[in-house]
């Protein structure tokens, strides 16, 4: 999720931002890894969940984040997940059903690329709820 | 609703920035307010008349938006 805008006078936190890029880091370290095939089995799983301790300290800095914005960018940030969740729900739904349908590539359909379009669809929603305030 | 925000800001020589400040929100917010874009919530619009001295209904006429 976007960082709040800094509200006038109050100091900047570049936590928000550290945790970011330490997440996308450690998740493509992982993919990297999980390359591996001849590693055991116990490191894989190891590697698997190396991002879930820099994403839990981003979705920490995240909800600070929002929690210290005013309270138009709040709604903002409301009518963002408003549009990227029912976005995300129709493309999973489509998927799945079209899975059912015929048979689709799993090397480029699969939830591991799938993922990526959510932040896309946060993004999408932002821009549409700014526009609208601004 | 209406509001007379940037004639009352001005009168004030203060600039979106400023008060911005001295409500504790973003500049985006004020001039939301100001453009009839964004009816701020009840706290807030305490917060906007007592730096104008005013009261809430001084500052926000209860005219519905026009659509």
């Amino acid at each position: 999720m976007e960082q709040a805008t800094v509200k006038s006078g109050a100091p900047k936190n570049h936590n928000g931002l550290i945790s970011t890029v330490l997440f996308v880091l450690t998740y493509f370290v992982a993919r990297m890894v999980l390359e591996q095939e001849e590693m055991a089995e116990s490191l894989r799983v190891l590697a698997a969940l190396l991002p879930v301790a820099p994403f839990a300290w981003m979705l920490w800095e995240i909800i600070k984040g929002v929690r210290s914005m005013d309270e138009l960018e709040q709604r903002i940030q409301l009518e963002a997940l408003v549009v990227a969740y029912p976005l995300t729900l129709i493309l999973l739904m489509t998927l799945g059903l079209l899975e059912i349908a015929i048979k689709l590539p799993p090397e480029d359909l699969s939830y591991r690329h799938v993922w990526a379009m959510l932040p896309v669809f946060y993004f999408l929603g932002l821009a549409i709820a700014k526009r609208r305030y601004r | 609703m209406k509001n007379n925000i940037r004639e009352l800001r001005e009168a004030h020589n203060l600039s979106q920035e400023e008060l911005a400040r001295k409500l504790d929100v973003s500049r985006q917010t004020v001039n939301a307010i100001e453009n009839d874009k964004y009816d701020p919530m009840l706290p807030l619009a305490f917060k906007i008349a007592k730096v104008f001295g005013k009261t809430v209904e001084d500052v926000f006429l209860p005219e519905h938006k026009k659509k």
